[in-house]
């Protein structure tokens, strides 16, 4: 019996390691799929480009019931007549990326920076936490350094990915072209054209 | 993931893995064994765990109330790696943290028997007994596969913004049915012939509801 006990340490460990890393490893799991929704797949209109941000048509807003076959299924699973979303996946590990928001009147909005490696949402641009004047942000992968122009308020991400959820009230139905007007104005351009010293 | 659908696959992981592990406890299988089937069981079993202890934990910091379900504090910073495996369990994406929204969801009636078209309910709420918030809110209408009900009115949500006709106290009803409830018109949220989810959203909340003051309603069946 005794020699052949080795086989049950060797089983726990594994078991073990393999549950903890799991665990731990589930949101960044999850988070594989957003990305390749949004990367490879996209909204309907092909696949949405690493760095840009992409806002659901008004036409697919006013008639849910049928959006284009060429959507993932996650931007056609889940029931939501309140918001426009508008997504995008950041990539910061080159350069950071300039966040331009427009004036949003009253209206609620909310702009959510997730890091996808343990989906928790580190950062808020709207309503609630900036405000609704127009403005820009610079949104900085971990460890950047750098002179941030005074107009601009700082974004650190933790993680060089950043899932981008913009979430622009609808009214109603007459209301889905002005929202839609504002969440296409929510626009992202890297650092280097913001920044034409060329300094990084 | 669908609630039972979930609970199903819960109790049928935890089966197969207690039974593995009950073997090899038991010292039944330890002779026959090779170093090979131990670290494969080992990865097969620990991936059966991970999923297990991340429901049972899902279902443990849930809140639960009148049948609706809830998770306070999804997306915030700071929270653990089981927290945050817990919180994909019952709310698998990007949400928003409570602060920002406040969702509810449910798959039955608040005597918990799943909702279907072909039942009536109605959702009362009590005289300024709205979800307080400080942005608005709504009930949306879903299949079992979280997707838009089709509907003569193409209404796909109810509302502060739809134009809800309150009772003479001033309290709300809205009616959930497949059917137009007659001189209800403006408080019906239409719902398929067949089984069907509601989504309970709360923008950036009032206090009220993120210190679990404020209790929603149950989903009663009227017919």
């Amino acid at each position: 019996m005794i020699p052949n006990m080795r086989h049950l340490f060797i089983f726990s460990g594994v078991c073990l390691s393999t549950w903890f890393l799991f665990t731990y490893l589930w949101p960044r799991l999850l988070f594989i799929v957003y990305k390749r929704a949004i990367l490879v797949k996209g909204s309907g209109d092909g696949p949405i480009p690493i760095n840009t941000l992409y806002t659901e048509p008004q036409t697919l807003f006013a008639d849910p019931l049928h959006p284009p076959a060429s959507a993932s299924k996650l931007f056609t699973t889940g029931v939501n007549r309140d918001t426009l979303p508008t997504v995008g996946w950041l990539d910061l590990s080159k350069e950071p990326q300039v966040l331009h928001m427009p004036d949003m009147g009253s209206r609620y909005y909310s702009v959510q920076f997730t890091d996808p490696s343990k989906n928790i949402n580190f950062a808020y641009v709207g309503k609630r936490t900036t405000g609704n004047s127009s403005g820009d942000y610079l949104i900085t992968g971990p460890g950047w350094k750098g002179a941030i122009p005074q107009d601009m308020e700082r974004i650190s991400s933790p993680n060089n990915s950043v899932l981008v959820l913009g979430r622009v009230f609808v009214e109603n139905e007459g209301d889905i072209p002005a929202a839609y007007h504002l969440a296409a104005q929510i626009q992202l351009t890297p650092w280097g054209h913001s920044n034409p010293t060329g300094k990084q | 993931m669908n609630n039972r659908r979930s609970t199903f696959l819960t109790i049928l992981n935890s089966a197969i893995c207690g039974y593995f592990l009950i073997r090899l406890f038991f010292f039944i299988d330890l002779n026959s064994r090779t170093v090979q089937i131990d670290v494969i069981q080992g990865i097969l079993i620990g991936f059966g765990l991970a999923f297990v202890t991340a429901q049972i934990y899902a279902r443990i910091k849930a809140t639960k109330i009148n049948g609706w379900i809830t998770m306070f504090g999804l997306g915030v910073p700071g929270n653990g790696m089981f927290l945050r495996a817990a919180h994909a369990q019952l709310f698998p994406g990007p949400v928003n943290v409570p602060e920002e929204a406040m969702y509810w969801t449910t798959s039955g009636d608040g005597a918990g028997h799943l909702l279907s078209g072909e039942h009536n309910y109605v959702i009362h709420f009590p005289p300024d007994g709205l979800p307080p918030n400080h942005a608005f809110w709504s009930l949306t209408m879903g299949n079992p596969k979280n997707r838009f009900v089709e509907n003569p009115i193409n209404r796909y949500s109810i509302s502060d913004r739809t134009g809800l006709t309150p009772n003479v106290d001033s309290s709300v009803d809205i009616y959930i049915q497949n059917t137009a409830p007659a001189g209800h018109e403006s408080n019906w949220l239409p719902s398929p012939p067949g089984n069907f989810i509601l989504w309970l959203r709360v923008y950036m909340p009032d206090t009220a509801i993120l210190n679990g003051e404020y209790k929603v309603p149950p989903i009663v069946k009227t017919k």
